[in-house]
């Protein structure tokens, strides 16, 4: 028992200090995510309203049109491309993500600019896996998290271990999620 | 005696081997012939009128990506001037892609939507609503939604509509 409580200190500390970036990491991206009804997670939103005198109705030659529009509120050289979603509506897409929705009645239009947010869209991209490399240490992450999970079990003795204190705080952690399937489904 | 025996044997197994040749040649050419049949495209203001003659089978369409669904990210709408299409994915798309004018292959799914579909539907979209997993604007665009699909199945006097979607299978950026 006692070599067991030491590979459990051992394994929990040293294999713990060397996933905290990526602890951190999943933690961010996990709050970021589990809120995306809520927020744009990868991009902060920034609206500019205007209005033009240009004529920007469906006709062969508009594009010269948007490129002047895009010059005037932004820079023409973002231009990727444009359409039409009905007659008097035209949204024009730019690069990065960012669009305009200009009514070509009126001349009222709305860009909607994007900027990434720092930290937060890079997490998130490793938290969706984005290729193989990142799998295998995603599932070596994820293997920690159960060999931390198991050796917390033995690194303390007494009223602070799984006998005391310890062993109260892991039933709340199990019940609670099952309390909440039960519930649910 | 015995070396005509070898001998006869020795040209049935020649010509045997030739036939499975000349068969193994014809299978290749087969699939050769099968790879160069082109998917038939389909302009996207047409798809709904024209879906149903492809349900299970794969079309070209070419438009521009206008959404990737920043849930999953495996939904797009593709779009034109003339129309949409809702595009399902088992892959990530980077959301990169978002304004490009793509060429996509994709299966052609139907979904049929009757009566029991629209009370589902309804079901979901009061669930989801109470455990606040959707605001009021987005409950009612839902409500407003289902009562378009049945006001279309009443138009046209029909106990369900098909709604037609594709199935990602491949795509190339249009330049």
């Amino acid at each position: 028992m006692k070599a067991l409580r030491k590979w459990s200190r051992i394994l929990h500390r040293d294999i713990g200090f060397f996933f905290i970036g990526t602890t951190i990491l999943y933690g961010i991206s996990g709050i970021a995510l589990n809120h995306l009804s809520d927020w744009n997670a990868n991009y902060s939103v920034e609206i500019n309203e205007f209005k033009t005198e240009l004529n920007l109705n469906n006709s062969p030659n508009v594009k010269e049109n948007i490129l002047v529009l895009l010059d005037k509120i932004d820079n023409s050289k973002n231009y990727k491309k444009h359409y039409y979603p009905n007659s008097n509506k035209l949204k024009i897409f730019l690069k990065g993500g960012s669009s305009v929705v200009v009514n070509t009645k009126n001349g009222y239009g709305r860009a909607e600019y994007l900027k990434r947010r720092f930290l937060i869209y890079q997490a998130n991209y490793l938290h969706y896996n984005p290729n193989r490399l990142w799998t295998w240490f995603s599932d070596a992450f994820a293997a920690a998290l159960i060999l931390f999970a198991i050796t917390s079990l033995f690194m303390l003795k007494g009223k602070k271990g799984i006998r005391g204190r310890g062993g109260i705080y892991t039933l709340l952690g199990i019940v609670i999620p099952i309390l909440f399937l039960w519930y649910y489904i | 005696m015995m070396k005509k025996i070898v001998l006869m044997l020795a040209v049935i197994a020649a010509i045997i081997s030739c036939k499975n040749e000349t068969k193994k040649t014809e299978a290749v050419q087969k699939e050769n012939e099968v790879a160069v049949v082109e998917t038939p495209e389909i302009l996207i203001g047409e798809f709904d009128a024209k879906a149903g003659d492809f349900v299970s089978k794969e079309v070209k369409i070419q438009g521009i990506v206008d959404h990737v669904c920043k849930h999953s990210g495996k939904k797009l709408l593709v779009v034109t001037d003339d129309g949409s299409i809702h595009v399902t994915s088992d892959v990530r798309f980077d959301d990169k892609i978002k304004g490009n004018e793509i060429s996509l292959i994709g299966t052609v799914l139907e979904n049929k939507i009757d009566e029991s579909y629209c009370l589902k539907m309804e079901e979901d979209n009061i669930k989801s609503h109470s455990e606040g997993a959707s605001n009021k604007e987005q409950f009612e665009n839902k409500k407003k939604h289902i009562q378009q699909y049945r006001d279309a199945m009443k138009a046209e006097n029909k106990e369900y509509i098909s709604e037609y979607s594709l199935q990602y299978v491949s795509h190339s950026i249009v330049e």
